[in-house]
């Protein structure tokens, strides 16, 4: 008959045990290489088994949320990093985290072949070496039926595009926020606050983050949005998971766009710190920088990288513009759109 | 000592001593620690921010619109859970036990996954609106409502309602019911005056379980809600993620902590009052064939309005895993998932099953541990401490999982103790999440046992150890057994304090719908990925059920 007081205290050392062994195993690498990076990270298998069997050690990927989350966890851990690296701070989230004194300086070798905008992204700080970079624009669903579409930003306001758009909530996602920032940067101040709360009545939906924007709103995928906000490669990727010869969907751009820049440091504090400079060497090799559209859908940060041919339907012809602000004022800024939003 | 007791308020304590030992480094320091830095960044308590957000009426509404949801979401549970019990305690009807297993289900799935199945049938765009335009009604548009939510938070916890009450009504001695009815009482007197009366405990334990998930509430309302429909936790996370605002976030969680606990304090003071006692008998439940065409017809309405309000979200994730993007019924989503990619980003089914079993057994086996230790001290301790330890044991529920997140990596943080990245933290984290199922249920059995029960056997000789694993353990046994169902599913289901903490070498399946959900072309991916966790899930509760009907026998 079974008894379970007997059995329960058996079977918790049991699995405790055999958690334990699975918790060991790995400890005896001689180096190891932590890297702390947002959820969206991917690379090719292959690629990093050959840096790990270069310089003699393992890579333990830490995927700690959003470019927000990784920077909160960072600087709560600052001096004493949970990781060597951290990956995937971008020209919106560094500033608290430099100022925090999360990074210590490295001069990557190619340093000097990145362009002056990405590097100026980041302040030109030596502690942070840009990795790649996107652009957040307004998304159209071709099949939707859609005969006129919006040539300016205020059009999105016009009765004609009633409740035909969904953004991400500035507050929890990191397109929401860049989309935020982008009318702050083409309206000014006084106007944007306005624009938004033409929108607002105007029917925007707003979601939490970009899956539920893109997977539950989008026309696309089911929704009742032929408008959302999504990347500038979102339709090369539509091509590439759909296996189609033409993107369902296109990018509006039909105004300047704000670039986001993804970088990389070294932990101040870290175990490896030179194992984690090689590390933004190797992210910086043309081997790295040629396979990041496939795996994490953004431009490689070096110029002249080959791209694969589904990556022509990222391509976009506008001006891009360069984000200029601090922390506190875009701390201000999801603040108001917050009260804006909520009345 | 009180006198004609045989309680010891030393052997009471030393019960509690386990469950101290485990829950003071776990919950209790990483917590303190975390919420000190925010609530005192200079050292010293800012008294500028506490009284900031004490005089901002955003946060008060905050609250007022968290409890409010929460005692309605509570209310619509219980009204949908208790029909649903009675079924499943008085009805033998065919495929019972699978049925109840399924009901177990919803409770695991990730919020995002449920809400996109969910709108792809009952959505603007949805099959229901189709059918509401062909008659020129209006379409359904459920998101940024209230009932949108509120249906979600039953939708979610129906299980804990169902399973919990239906556990103990199968099992009460039916003749108080029948000597009611041979006296004249009419069937609703009955249930009111005579049934109720000793399902009470059982019935609250689920209510107090109901509202403070619905309290507590993270993904439902952050993605059925929107802009002005956020709960306190909701509210904590988007002020704790960008960290300027810890000092807020902080503030709330105290708030937060205050309001459940308060609440927990009232419901074990509740529950102490109206422990009822009746002899426990094996499966009382009788065959359809049995019953009167009108209980028959009853019985079947019911179990119908279940499968519909249980089923239908479920069987649109399903079909949404065999039919998004892929113009047609196919496997293709799952035959996807085995094909290895060259990513690191691939996470292999098996292994996300392996890790989830393994996690969901050792936690469970811990939680078991310490939810029966746990129960057994809450029980002895008498009046006003009884109480507060009660509530005090429950906190790992009401503590928001970002912040519990932050504790961890700001506590484990240095020499043999630095424990970030270890499996062992995922491991405490569901243990904490999970034993207070264990200790709801457990403490449901024992109050609805009669005390005197343990009192004869140490008047017979027994001592205080004997006593408690003969008499009283195998009493509980079905407590435990319930609760070890809720344990076992809460882990395999776990995500806020997982995600946190997650490492892609022992990710979970919830982990690994999360990261599909989260690239380009993943949504096929994490349908899929959720119809097995609701396979995994639904057999386990089948399996556990089977240990469960087996103990019942030496009623």
């Amino acid at each position: 008959m079974f008894s379970f007081h007997r059995t329960a205290p058996a079977l918790a050392i049991v699995c405790g045990a055999l958690l334990l062994g699975a918790a060991a195993c790995g400890d005896d690498d001689p180096r190891e290489l932590a890297v702390l990076t947002h959820d969206s990270f991917d690379m090719e298998e292959e690629l990093l088994a050959r840096f790990e069997e270069e310089h003699d050690a393992t890579v333990t990927l830490i995927e700690g949320g959003d470019a927000n989350e990784i920077v909160a966890r960072a600087i709560l851990n600052a001096g004493n990093p949970e990781a060597d690296l951290l990956f995937g701070v971008d020209n919106f989230s560094y500033h608290r985290a430099v100022e925090a004194g999360v990074f210590e300086p490295y001069e990557a070798a190619r340093r000097g072949e990145l362009p002056a905008e990405l590097l100026a992204a980041f302040g030109g700080t030596r502690e942070l070496t840009p990795i790649d970079y996107g652009f957040v624009d307004i998304n159209v669903d071709l099949e939707a039926g859609l005969t006129e579409l919006p040539a300016t930003l205020e059009d999105l306001a016009d009765p004609r595009w009633r409740g035909a758009l969904v953004v991400q909530d500035p507050a929890t996602s990191s397109p929401g926020l860049q989309f935020l920032a982008l009318t702050v940067a083409l309206l000014g101040e006084g106007r944007w606050q306005q624009f938004w709360e033409a929108l607002r009545e105007n029917g925007v939906r707003v979601t939490d983050g970009w899956t539920a924007a893109y997977y539950t709103e989008f026309t696309r995928n089911g929704g009742e949005s032929p408008l959302v906000v999504s990347y500038t490669s979102s339709p090369a990727a539509e091509v590439f998971f759909g296996e189609l010869d033409e993107p369902p969907t296109r990018t509006l751009a039909a105004w300047p766009l704000l670039r986001q820049v993804e970088a990389a440091g070294v932990l101040a504090g870290a175990e490896e710190p030179e194992l984690a400079g090689a590390f933004i060497d190797f992210m910086l090799s043309a081997d790295f920088q040629a396979q990041i559209p496939g795996t994490m859908f953004v431009y490689p940060a070096l110029p002249g990288t080959p791209t694969p041919g589904w990556w022509r339907w990222a391509e976009v012809e506008v001006e891009s513009l360069a984000l200029d602000a601090g922390a506190e004022e875009i701390d201000r800024w999801i603040r108001e759109w917050t009260e804006i939003m909520r009345r | 000592m009180r006198a004609g007791s045989l309680r010891l308020p030393g052997a009471a304590w030393r019960a509690g001593l386990p469950a101290a030992a485990v829950l003071t480094p776990l919950v209790a320091w990483p917590l303190a620690a975390v919420l000190w830095r925010g609530v005192a960044p200079d050292g010293a308590p800012s008294w500028e921010a506490i009284l900031a957000v004490a005089g901002d009426r955003f946060y008060w509404e905050r609250l007022a619109f968290t409890t409010a949801q929460a005692v309605a979401s509570t209310a619509l549970a219980l009204a949908v859970g208790l029909p649903g019990a009675a079924l499943f305690a008085l009805v033998r009807f065919p495929g019972r036990g699978l049925a109840l297993a399924l009901v177990t289900v919803p409770f695991v799935l990730p919020t995002l996954v449920v809400a996109v199945a969910f709108l792809q049938f009952a959505g603007p765009e949805g099959w229901i609106s189709d059918l509401l335009a062909l008659a020129s009604l209006p379409r359904l548009e459920p998101r940024g409502t209230l009932w949108a939510i509120l249906a979600a938070h039953a939708f979610f916890n129906l299980a804990i309602v169902i399973r919990l009450v239906s556990g103990v009504w199968a099992n009460l001695d039916p003749a108080p019911e029948e000597a009611a009815r041979l006296l004249g009482a009419g069937p609703v007197a009955v249930v009111r005056h005579v049934t109720l009366p000793v399902l009470a405990p059982a019935v609250a334990a689920a209510a107090a379980l109901v509202f403070l998930f619905s309290f507590t509430s993270f993904g439902v309302v952050l993605v059925l809600g929107g802009p002005g429909l956020d709960t306190l936790e909701v509210t904590i996370f988007r002020l704790a993620v960008r960290l300027v605002e810890l000092p807020e976030a902080a503030i709330l969680s105290l708030v937060q902590i205050g309001a459940t606990l308060g609440t927990l304090g009232l419901y074990a003071w509740l529950q102490r009052r109206i422990a009822a006692h009746r002899v426990q008998r094996p499966d009382r439940a009788r065959p359809l064939s049995a019953l009167s065409w009108r209980a028959r017809s009853l019985a079947g309405a019911q179990g119908l309005l279940l499968a519909l309000f249980l089923g239908a979200p479920l069987a649109a994730l399903v079909w949404g895993s065999l039919t998004v993007d892929l113009g047609g019924p196919s496997l293709a989503h799952f035959t996807g998932l085995l094909q290895e990619t060259s990513r690191v980003s691939f996470i292999a089914p098996a292994d996300a099953v392996r890790w989830s079993l393994t996690f969901a057994a050792a936690a469970t086996a811990l939680a078991v541990a310490l939810g029966v230790t746990a129960a057994t001290a809450v029980a002895r301790t008498p009046g006003r401490r009884g109480v507060l330890l009660d509530a005090a044991l429950m906190l790992p529920l009401a503590v928001p999982a970002v912040v519990l997140g932050f504790g961890y990596l700001t506590t484990f943080d240095r020499g043999w103790y630095d424990l970030r990245g270890s499996a062992w933290l995922v491991l405490f984290a569901h243990t904490l999440v999970a034993y207070p199922f264990v200790l709801r249920a457990t403490l449901a059995v024992r109050r609805s046992l009669d005390p005197r029960v343990r009192e004869a056997a140490r008047l017979l000789g027994a001592g205080p150890l004997r006593a408690w694993r003969h008499v009283e353990l195998p009493l509980m046994a079905r407590g435990v057994l319930a609760g070890s169902v809720f344990a076992f599913a809460v882990s395999l289901g776990e995500f806020g304090a997982t995600s946190v903490l997650r490492r892609r070498e022992f990710a979970t399946l919830p982990i690994a719908v999360f990261d599909a959900l989260g690239r380009p072309g993943g949504l096929g991916r994490a349908l899929a990925l959720c119809s097995i966790l609701m396979l995994v899930t639904a057999a386990s509760a089948l399996l556990i059920s089977r240990l469960r009907y087996r103990e019942i026998g030496e009623f």
